[in-house]
């Protein structure tokens, strides 16, 4: 499995960007315990928290093999400053239709994502991306319900969707963008093109809108790479870091 | 159920679980939800959580005819009504599920098989008939139509995945002392 | 579900019920019940999901603070079963003719009890292991005897919820250990968590015998076959020396062990308190159910738009 340094740089950020999203959302998804709308849904929601972080661990193993980091570590000790997630995941949970909505985005994205990471060159990838695979299929399974629940619901309910679409959409495209180094990943067939998998998750996502009668909003993408973050992912990496932050000798917990 | 019902009251839905690939389906609890399909996400999410499960099916509480040894023996039992599966058809099959034994379990009754049958009382009958030995402490009839299935093609999607998340199960744990192991069912 | 049946409590009926207990039979939903028996389980089975559900709040405060991932996924996992444990016991409950809607509004309306122990704060992370030792500790000693009683969907409930709660208390006497031999800072964290969480633990348990006067009839009907301070003695005998080994200091000056009994005796409970929270003037009685309300007067709007989803979609694509 030796690359060339360059190949490696990029990989590592890859994976740096996918293990983050998926930390970042199941952090934001977690915070729903306990206060759900019904009793089934928080405990639902609380799996798909799981299935995120697990996930994130993968790809943290992943990276831990190419350049000894450790997952923990990286979790609980960079600043805001040094995430590389897409900035949809950090916005605050806020109602459930505004969290579900999300989760449906994301959903599709990383479908058309890991559907063709399975191909990868980069075995850890390929394995992660079969198994990852494996748990969106109920993810994807669960909030197209509820985007379709929440659409056909109440005047209420379908309001807060398109609240929630209005609030989103700037940031979806983000989540596609290629990063630096991902073209000449692409061209190792490490990674897929970014490029198609965002037209095959906007094209999902616009035919089910459609299908809905939900209007795309017609916002220009929040612009800035993923180095860029807003203030909500200082706030949230304050409480996330707190414990460690307020022990560094600790070696465990 | 409309809207107008009072916040909160969604209909429950039975649950039943089959643990691996030639086991019965066992009914394991109950969730509450507005439609079958969000009832079989919801009872993925409660029930199989932890391993192991294969099939999961949901059908609404109220299509279930429950009866117990006791009730059989005072005569109570249900009438003799049409078959209420709602399709209108004379006959209707009805799964058949009992419990023969009052060994401590986590589940309660298990799939058997099915009768068909003109009423809930017939399809009880034709059960007793059909499924006669161990003696039953109780029985469920439960119109087929009411009933909606987990996805076989999806079985994987929906139940593999749990058996990976060990660090929630009692086996990564250290061994438990002699005394507890007592509460485990024989 | 015949409720009818039972409002005359005819002596032969009873016989032939205690009958069937005493041969180690299951009660079914269906079967005759005395009507107090089904208001004894209403009441301890309802107890025991409200728990459960205000039980996620004090843990469930540090699930974005817990401090690797792996306890992260540890946490969200235990909160996650006792959302389940309460979906498990609400569903018991439901078999005996209460709806679920109606248990959750006596809650939020302060009008049903739940376990005392949840209404006192979580304060550092140690609370969280402390309490998966503790509090979990006891309630797998209650939950153990529970698994064997009487009725049927309680019964199963309990097998159920205590194949899960092991893991809970594992995990947290792990914790535990690892930080009472931690930095200086880790054992201050825990020996501060216990001296919080060991009364309340204590407690949990329920009321001395003397002050718990449904204790016989449970224990003839088969739902109680131990008596609180049974189960409190066990607790105490099975905690201290564990406590004690991972180097902690349990805040009772008259703890000792009694060599002829092979006992542990503890200090006084202070039962002042105990009253006073139960009766809803703990540390956090009223945040509790605040926080359970919020929680439910927010999710209204989307219970409705699930119903009126289900009761015909709109016409739309």
């Amino acid at each position: 499995m030796s690359l060339d340094p360059r190949l490696r740089a990029a990989l590592l950020d890859r994976l740096t960007a996918m293990a983050d999203d998926e930390l970042i959302l199941g952090h934001r998804d977690s915070e729903w315990t306990g206060h759900a709308p019904i009793l089934e849904e928080d405990i639902a929601l609380a799996n798909i928290a799981q299935d995120e972080i697990g996930h994130a661990l993968l790809w943290l193993e992943a990276r831990r093999q190419l350049d000894g980091s450790d997952p923990d570590v990286l979790a609980y000790s960079r600043p805001a400053g040094a995430w590389r997630n897409a900035r949809l995941l950090e916005l605050p949970r806020g109602d459930w239709a505004f969290t579900m909505l999300r989760q449906y985005l994301f959903d599709v994205y990383e479908a058309e994502l890991l559907t063709r990471l399975k191909r990868s060159s980069h075995v850890p990838l390929a394995e992660g991306a079969t198994k990852a695979a494996l748990e969106e299929v109920f993810h994807l399974r669960h909030s197209s319900l509820w985007l379709r629940r929440l659409a056909l619901g109440t005047d209420e309910s379908r309001r807060r969707l398109e609240a929630a679409l209005a609030r989103a959409w700037p940031y979806l495209p983000q989540l596609w963008q290629p990063l630096a180094g991902d073209a000449e990943l692409a061209g190792a067939g490490i990674v897929p093109d970014l490029a198609e998998v965002g037209d095959a998750a906007g094209g999902r996502i616009a035919t089910a809108l459609k299908e809905l009668d939900l209007q795309t909003p017609d916002t220009p993408p929040n612009p800035g790479g993923r180095e860029r973050h807003t203030e909500e992912l200082v706030t949230l990496l304050i409480d996330m870091q707190s414990v460690t932050r307020a022990d560094p000798a600790a070696e465990s917990w | 159920m409309s809207a107008a019902a009072p916040d909160g009251q969604w209909p429950r839905w039975e649950v039943f679980k089959q643990d691996a690939a030639g086991k019965p389906h066992q009914a394991v609890g109950s969730v509450h939800a507005t439609d079958p399909e969000h009832a079989l996400l919801m009872a993925r999410s409660v029930f199989a959580r932890r391993p192991a499960a294969v099939s999961l099916w949901v059908a609404p509480a109220g299509a279930v005819v429950a009866v117990t040894a006791e009730q059989l023996a005072a005569g109570d039992v249900p009438g003799g009504a049409p078959a209420g599966d709602g399709t209108g058809a004379a006959e209707a099959r009805y799964l058949v599920f009992r419990k023969s034994s009052h060994r401590r379990a986590m589940t309660f009754v298990d799939h058997v098989g099915e009768v068909t049958a003109a009423s809930a009382a017939a399809a009880l009958a034709a059960a007793r008939a059909a499924f006669p030995e161990p003696p039953a402490l109780a029985w469920w009839l439960v119109p087929a139509a009411s009933v909606t299935a987990s996805p076989d093609a999806e079985a994987e999607a929906w139940f593999a995945p749990a058996r990976g998340k060990t660090y929630k199960q009692q086996s990564e744990y250290a061994q438990l002392p002699q005394r507890r192991r007592k509460a485990r069912t024989p | 579900m015949a409720l009818d049946r039972d409002v005359a409590d005819e002596p032969a009926r009873l016989e032939d019920f205690e009958a069937r207990i005493a041969r180690g039979e299951k009660i079914e939903p269906g079967d005759w019940m005395p009507a107090d028996y089904r208001r004894q389980l209403v009441r301890m089975i309802s107890q025991h999901a409200h728990s459960e559900v205000v039980g996620m709040l004090p843990e469930g405060a540090w699930i974005t603070r817990a401090p690797s991932l792996r306890r992260k996924l540890v946490l969200l996992a235990k909160v996650q079963d006792e959302g389940g444990h309460g979906q498990y016991l609400y569903h018991a409950a439901e078999t005996l003719g209460v709806t679920r809607e109606e248990l959750l509004e006596a809650l939020l309306q302060g009008r049903a009890k739940y376990s005392s122990v949840f209404n006192y704060p979580t304060l550092s992370w140690a609370d969280v292991g402390m309490i998966g030792w503790l509090v979990d500790g006891a309630a797998i000693r209650n939950q153990l005897m529970l698994a064997q009683c009487s009725y049927g969907p309680y019964s199963r409930a309990m097998v159920r919820i205590c194949a899960e709660e092991t893991f809970h208390h594992e995990q947290g006497k792990q914790m535990i250990v690892a930080y009472a031999s931690g930095t200086a800072s880790q054992r201050a964290m825990a020996q501060d968590a216990l001296e919080r969480w060991w009364w309340p633990s204590l407690m949990m348990l329920g009321p001395h015998d003397s002050d718990s006067p449904n204790t016989p009839q449970l224990a003839r009907w088969g739902i109680k076959t131990k008596t609180n301070d049974q189960v409190r003695q066990e607790f105490v005998d099975e905690h201290v020396p564990e406590l004690q080994q991972a180097g902690l200091s349990i805040p009772d000056p008259e703890l000792r062990f009694d060599a002829e009994s092979g006992h542990w005796t503890h200090g006084p409970i202070d039962w002042d308190e105990f009253w006073r929270v139960v009766k809803g003037n703990g540390p956090l009685n009223a945040e509790r159910l605040a926080a359970r309300r919020k929680a439910h007067h927010d999710g209204r709007w989307v219970r409705e738009a699930m119903a009126a989803y289900a009761a015909g979609p709109r016409g739309v694509g």
